[in-house]
């Protein structure tokens, strides 16, 4: 199952993860029309930062995930696949998603929750990570994530 | 293999998944007493309120039996445990011969015995019957009285209010939420609710309710009159301890279990509001009649029930609530008695921003946030691996505190942080 990593090491901070995010969640996918629509998009990865350098955090889709196990109305839920989506039309906005997330990689828009869905508008790869200019964020298993860090050591 | 599953709510239906994940062939027998499958009780009072249609109710798919392989008998009530010989007696006379048994048959409202309390009009609120009842006499009623500034009794003010129903809560302590906020906090609430125009009256309990068949009103313990075509009672719940009365299985203030959820008998297992089982933060066994701790509960529950070893963890008092807009989590100990607590706290009264964590030895025991609520998860993560905070006491209540700020304390306590998430997290920290 392909997911996003992120080698630490490599990011710069520059939030082009976060432009390209908000850019693929919006009406036009299109960054200068973007400024015009109405509702403004929300990114869903978010570059935090440590005591020293730049943190981009995003939704884990854990294998054990607490949000889907403390949902109460069912929005949050585990595909086929494994990965964790979220339906909004269930949403009620309790926040117990929130109240569980060990990573805080969910958020409140408006009265429903908002995290990483995966881009499901692409057939191919994720915004954040083609966006990406250190290619700090990779998409790919943890078996292929582990892989590339090693042969970096070499 | 045949699982009986008695309550088909959240620790039933979690069980049945968790039974599921391990043995795809066991014949599984769900009964439950409610006539409407699948739904969400928490949900019940954006039901209630009309923001949320009956379709919605529901948190699993219409199908979710059949896909299960579930044999469902709604509407039937287990009447009688006959565990020697491994027999429940339903409520139509049939017999149903169990291999392994989930007691989950949840907590009903406690209602309030004062003279006149049999009278039409005075209702719990916890199922969809409950809320069907509350609608069908709405159109008859102007004024409600809430008795209970809990969860429920809140919830339900908010709903009728939504309805457009002139709603007083009547508390007995001096606070709304007593079980999950402090008074800095609960103030908060109630003044967002207040300006909404619910009326919050503290200090307070009715001592009897008026009127002919249905009622007209209450008195309170001072004395005053109060004149309403409703009362919701919302104090809290008590265990649905009926099926095991009388049999061998122990109880106390609900179904003893042990860290496998199982009750002193080794093919009988109770999970979710009915079961009592140990708390994560005091070690105690007590009930923690909430939501993810019956979904939790019912999981272990499920995967022992089917053969694989799983210890429960224990449960955290945890809450989560929106009210007009101003959401409130409260995590484990909250108003701490004894002086070995430490307690941090961050207020913003005009913004109805309050935070709160309490320490003891420098691990976080519970915490309270109104309005800032986002980090609530990463907080409450070193809570439940007792992670040593004393490097980033400062900043806890900090708007800059977030996962990153807890990247070294989990690189540096690797076994504690086992799951594999978080070795995704720090691998190239």
């Amino acid at each position: 199952m392909k997911k996003i990593f992120c080698d630490i090491k490599k990011c710069l901070g520059c939030k082009s993860c976060e432009i390209a995010c908000g850019v693929e969640h919006s009406t036009s996918k299109n960054i200068f029309q973007v400024i015009k629509e109405e509702k403004k998009p929300r990114q869903r990865v978010v570059v935090l930062s440590t005591t020293k350098e730049p943190f981009p955090l995003r939704c884990h889709h854990c294998e054990d995930a607490p949000c889907v196990e403390a949902c109460m109305s069912g929005a949050m839920y585990k595909d086929e696949e494994g990965f964790t989506r979220h339906d909004p039309d269930k949403c009620v906005g309790c926040w117990m998603c929130i109240m569980v997330c060990p990573f805080g990689a969910i958020s409140r828009q408006e009265s429903v929750a908002l995290k990483c869905d995966l881009c499901p508008d692409r057939e191919e790869s994720f915004a954040c990570v083609e966006a990406c200019p250190t290619k700090a964020l990779f998409a790919g298993t943890w078996d292929e994530f582990k892989e590339r860090l090693s042969q970096q050591k070499r | 293999m045949h699982y009986v599953i008695v309550g088909g709510s959240a620790a039933g239906i979690s069980a049945i998944e968790a039974i599921r994940s391990q043995d795809k062939e066991g014949r599984i027998t769900l009964v439950s007493d409610e006539k409407f499958p699948l739904y969400s009780r928490c949900l019940i009072t954006y039901f209630l309120a009309g923001k949320l249609a009956e379709d919605k109710l529901k948190y699993r798919s219409s199908d979710f039996y059949a896909k299960k392989k579930v044999e469902a008998l709604h509407g039937v009530r287990a009447q009688r445990l006959l565990p020697k010989e491994g027999k429940l007696i339903l409520d139509n006379g049939k017999e149903i011969a169990y291999d392994k048994l989930l007691i989950a048959t949840g907590a009903s409202p406690q209602m309030v015995e004062v003279p006149g309390s049999d009278k039409e009009g005075i209702l719990g609120l916890r199922t969809y019957r409950d809320a069907q009842l509350i609608n069908g006499r709405l159109d008859k009623v102007n004024r409600v009285s809430v008795l209970g500034g809990g969860l429920i009794g809140l919830r339900a003010a908010y709903s009728l209010h939504a309805r457009n129903k002139q709603v007083k809560v009547i508390v007995k302590s001096n606070q709304v939420l007593s079980q999950m906020l402090d008074k800095g906090a609960a103030d908060l609430v109630r003044r967002k609710i207040e300006q909404k125009g619910i009326e919050v009256m503290t200090g307070l309990a009715a001592v009897e309710f008026l009127g002919g068949k249905e009622v007209t009103g209450l008195v309170l313990d001072d004395g005053r009159r109060l004149e309403c075509e409703l009362v919701i009672v919302g104090k809290g719940v008590r265990p649905n301890l009926e099926l095991v009365k009388g049999t061998e299985i122990k109880t106390d203030y609900g179904i003893i279990v042990d860290d496998y959820l199982q009750t002193n008998l080794p093919n009988v297992y109770a999970a979710g509001d009915v079961a009592q089982a140990k708390d994560l933060i005091t070690g105690q066994s007590t009930i923690n009649a909430l939501w993810p701790c019956a979904v939790a509960q019912g999981k272990v529950a499920g995967l022992n029930m089917a053969g694989k070893k799983v210890k429960y963890d224990g449960s955290l008092a945890m809450n989560s609530i929106e009210f007009f807009g101003l959401p409130v989590i409260s995590i484990g100990i909250t108003r701490p008695k004894e002086k070995e607590y430490e307690q941090l706290i961050k207020e913003d009264e005009k913004n109805f921003v309050y935070k709160k964590v309490v320490l003891r030895e420098n691990r976080i025991q519970g915490m309270i946030l109104v309005n800032r609520i986002e980090q609530a998860g990463v907080m409450g993560i070193l809570m439940r691996k007792k992670v040593d905070v004393s490097s980033i006491k400062g900043m806890l209540l900090e708007d800059r505190f977030d996962f990153a700020k807890i990247l070294p304390m989990i690189k540096e306590g690797k076994q504690l942080f086992t799951e594999r998430e978080f070795e995704e997290s720090i691998i190239s920290y």
